[in-house]
């Protein structure tokens, strides 16, 4: 009855192929993963190299000591009496023009940034004695030479950077002003500060409203809700929200806060709003998946002594639950943090030249600050504009890191 | 069974359950079950797998509330009142009934704030020294004073599985229970964190009325002074403990004992 089987040759030429193949298949499958991982290594690299080498010129400028006698100067101040009126009287802009032709020659105005007037003021302000003598300030070079400066510009100023090098009077250093100032017309005078203070206040109104309601409603959908065919549609209403493309978010805030409720465009508050909306789902589903995770003994565990439910839920529950929370919010901040689409929606592309004082002035946030930037036509934008995604980029990671430190610090330790 | 052979068992019942039914949706596990636990005893629950021993357990501090599709029919009393009333508090109950899990589970917090979290939300300590107290005498209680009165502070998660074990049960004694239901507390454990067990039970008995569902016929016969015998959402039989294992008077008590099903 039973079958004659010959015993198994594990030495037979067919096994030793077998053998031979699934090491080559181990081999193969080694060599593609980490073909994948040089590749996207290598593409992070060119990202942070490419970046780098335009950006941190971007944090530079060049400025030129420019001396200035002012006895001899047209300028008609009195030391004693220096006003902001009358600093806005003297028509500082034509004789610093002046100025800078007896100093530096013809092509005087082709050399100096056309706000090299503001450290003249600022240096009288600081100090009105100057009037009465010849005094050496720096001004900020012109775009043209200042690219010249850093190696890159056109023949003529080329030139001009080495006769001024000469004099000894040209200097490429820190531009403190680039992250304390806000966006402008010319690119040696413009900064980051408005819009990171745009993105701050943005991003604080997009967590004030995101993460209660979204915690809550993760809560709620978990511990309370009963499981019937309305909460069914809730979760998957919630789940698409989270994949809805992001300037559909923008008009909805465009139609709702702007032209129903008559909130201020272009505003912190508005753009946070509008950024919340897209968060919120985020969380919401980070949260349940964290309270899901929450071993159901432990809620036995509690209740089994007497714990209410709302005891368990915000002794036992939500403390566990915490580090995953977090993640997923700090992940959904993260993505609204690097939104243009939906604000350009909600107005905030205006040109914003002064740092918003609160959530209602009008603001700009960084990435729409790169878009626009890398919009304009001046070759000075450049540089600025990977100096400026430099910034977003030290702006994720920082809060990158405040994720994994929060996490870690909340991690319970089983 | 009979209407005698319920009173047989107690006298003066802590506990009692009459015509208890238990539903799952459309399918019931337990079809009307009487018994009485009383004070002096250690009653443990027998049967094979699945006959609805955990299940009548959970109806005693209605711990299947927390089931939704879980429904309870008849009348389930604590000292003669009625636990599914409405005038009857559910978290208060739990406190009074106290339970003991088949899994260790532990707090994921120091072993004092495992054993201080019930006396507290329950307003049971006056301050901290009184909270001392309260932990040393529960964990001596529960047989663990001495292996952790070092590390107090430890998480409670880092003990060994029968400390922890002996932790949960020092939880549930830190609130003064008067009932506390054991289920299948030891399956997690190897035998000498069992025979710890089950000596702190025999420690415990009279102070608290204990109920344990094991599916062990030994550990019934070595704790137990009365046995329940469950199958198929029956009570099939129910007396002194001696008294099941030598000489049942059913067929199916018997069929079980001898390992003929299980
Ligand atoms: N939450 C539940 N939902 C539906 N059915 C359940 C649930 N818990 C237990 N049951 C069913 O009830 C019966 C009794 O289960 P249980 O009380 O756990 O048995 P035991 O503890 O004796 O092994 C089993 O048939 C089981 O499948
Ligand atoms: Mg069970």
């Amino acid at each position: 009855m039973t079958a004659v089987r010959n015993p198994t040759d594990w030495k037979s030429e067919a096994m030793r192929k077998r053998i031979a193949g699934r090491y080559a298949a181990e081999r193969r499958f080694k060599f593609a993963g980490l073909f994948a991982v040089v590749l996207s290594a290598s593409f992070l690299a060119f990202l942070l190299v490419t970046m780098m080498g335009n950006g941190l010129r971007g944090f530079t400028r060049t400025e030129i000591a420019l001396k200035v006698d002012f006895p001899a100067s047209p300028l008609l101040l009195d030391p004693k009496a220096i006003t902001d009126e009358a600093l806005a009287n003297a028509n500082l802009p034509m004789v610093t023009g002046t100025v800078a032709k007896t100093v530096l020659g013809e092509k005087a105005d082709d050399l100096l940034s056309p706000t090299a007037w503001i450290s003249i003021r600022d240096a009288i302000k600081a100090d009105p004695m100057i009037l009465s003598r010849t005094a050496t300030i720096s001004v900020p070079a012109s775009t043209g030479l200042d690219l010249a400066a850093k190696s890159k510009g056109s023949p003529e100023m080329e030139a001009e950077v080495a006769r001024l090098k000469q004099q000894g009077i040209l200097s490429t250093g820190f531009n403190m002003g680039f992250l304390t100032a806000s966006d402008g017309t010319d690119p040696t005078q413009v900064g980051i500060w408005g819009a990171f203070k745009g993105s701050l206040l943005t991003m604080l109104v997009t967590l004030i409203l995101s993460f209660p309601v979204g915690v809550a409603t993760a809560l709620y959908l978990e511990e309370y809700a009963a499981k019937n065919w309305w909460t069914d549609i809730i979760e998957v209403s919630i789940n698409n929200l989270a994949a809805v493309p992001s300037i559909i978010f923008g008009l909805l805030g465009l139609s709702i806060f702007l032209n129903l409720a008559h909130l201020p465009r272009s505003a912190a508050l508005v753009g946070g709003m509008t950024l919340a909306l897209m968060t919120m789902p985020v969380i919401v589903i980070a949260g349940r998946n964290a309270i899901k995770s929450v071993p159901p003994s432990i809620r036995d565990a509690a209740l089994g002594i007497g714990a209410s439910p709302v005891q368990v839920v915000f002794q036992h529950v939500l403390p566990l639950a915490l580090p995953g929370i977090l993640t997923g919010t700090i992940i959904g901040m993260a993505r609204a943090l690097g939104e243009t689409a939906p604000l350009l929606m909600i107005g905030m592309r205006a040109f914003i030249a002064t740092p918003p004082g609160g959530i209602t002035d009008p603001a700009t946030v960084l990435p729409v600050q790169i878009f626009l930037w890398s919009d304009e036509v001046s070759k000075g934008f450049v540089e600025k504009t990977s100096a400026a995604i430099i910034v977003l980029l030290a702006f994720l990671l920082a809060m990158n890191g405040l994720a994994i430190y929060l996490r870690n610090k909340f991690e319970t330790r089983w | 069974m009979t209407e005698e052979q319920i009173k047989l068992a107690i006298e003066n019942p802590k506990m009692s359950a009459r015509d208890v039914k238990v539903f799952y949706g459309e399918k019931q596990a337990i079809k009307g079950v009487s018994i009485d636990v009383g004070m002096d005893h250690v009653t443990a629950f027998i049967g094979p797998s699945g006959c609805g021993k955990s299940t009548f357990l959970r109806t005693l501090n209605r711990m299947n509330d927390t089931v939704a599709s879980a429904r309870v029919e008849g009348e389930i009393t604590l000292d003669g009142e009625n636990i599914y009333a409405p005038s009857m508090d559910v978290v208060q109950l739990r406190a009074r009934v106290g339970m003991v899990f088949q899994k260790p589970n532990p707090f994921p917090k120091s072993i004092y704030e495992n054993i201080a979290y019930g006396p507290r939300i329950h307003g049971l300590a006056a301050g901290k020294a009184d909270m001392d107290v309260i932990v040393e005498k529960s964990l001596r209680r529960a047989g663990l004073w001495d292996e952790v009165k070092d590390r107090l502070h430890d998480s409670g998660t880092a003990l060994s599985g029968g400390q922890q074990q002996r932790l949960c049960i020092g939880r549930a004694i830190a609130v003064e229970p008067e009932v506390i239901l054991m289920d299948e507390p030891c399956s997690a454990l190897d035998p000498i964190a069992t025979a710890k067990i089950e000596e702190l039970i025999h420690e415990l008995r009279g102070r608290y009325a204990i109920v344990i569902v094991t599916h062990n016929m030994q550990q019934a016969a070595r704790v137990s002074q009365r046995t329940a015998f469950f199958h198929l959402g029956d009570l099939v039989e129910y007396g002194v403990t001696s008294d099941i294992f030598t000489n049942p008077r059913q067929e199916r008590t018997k069929d079980y004992i001898t390992g003929r099903y299980g």
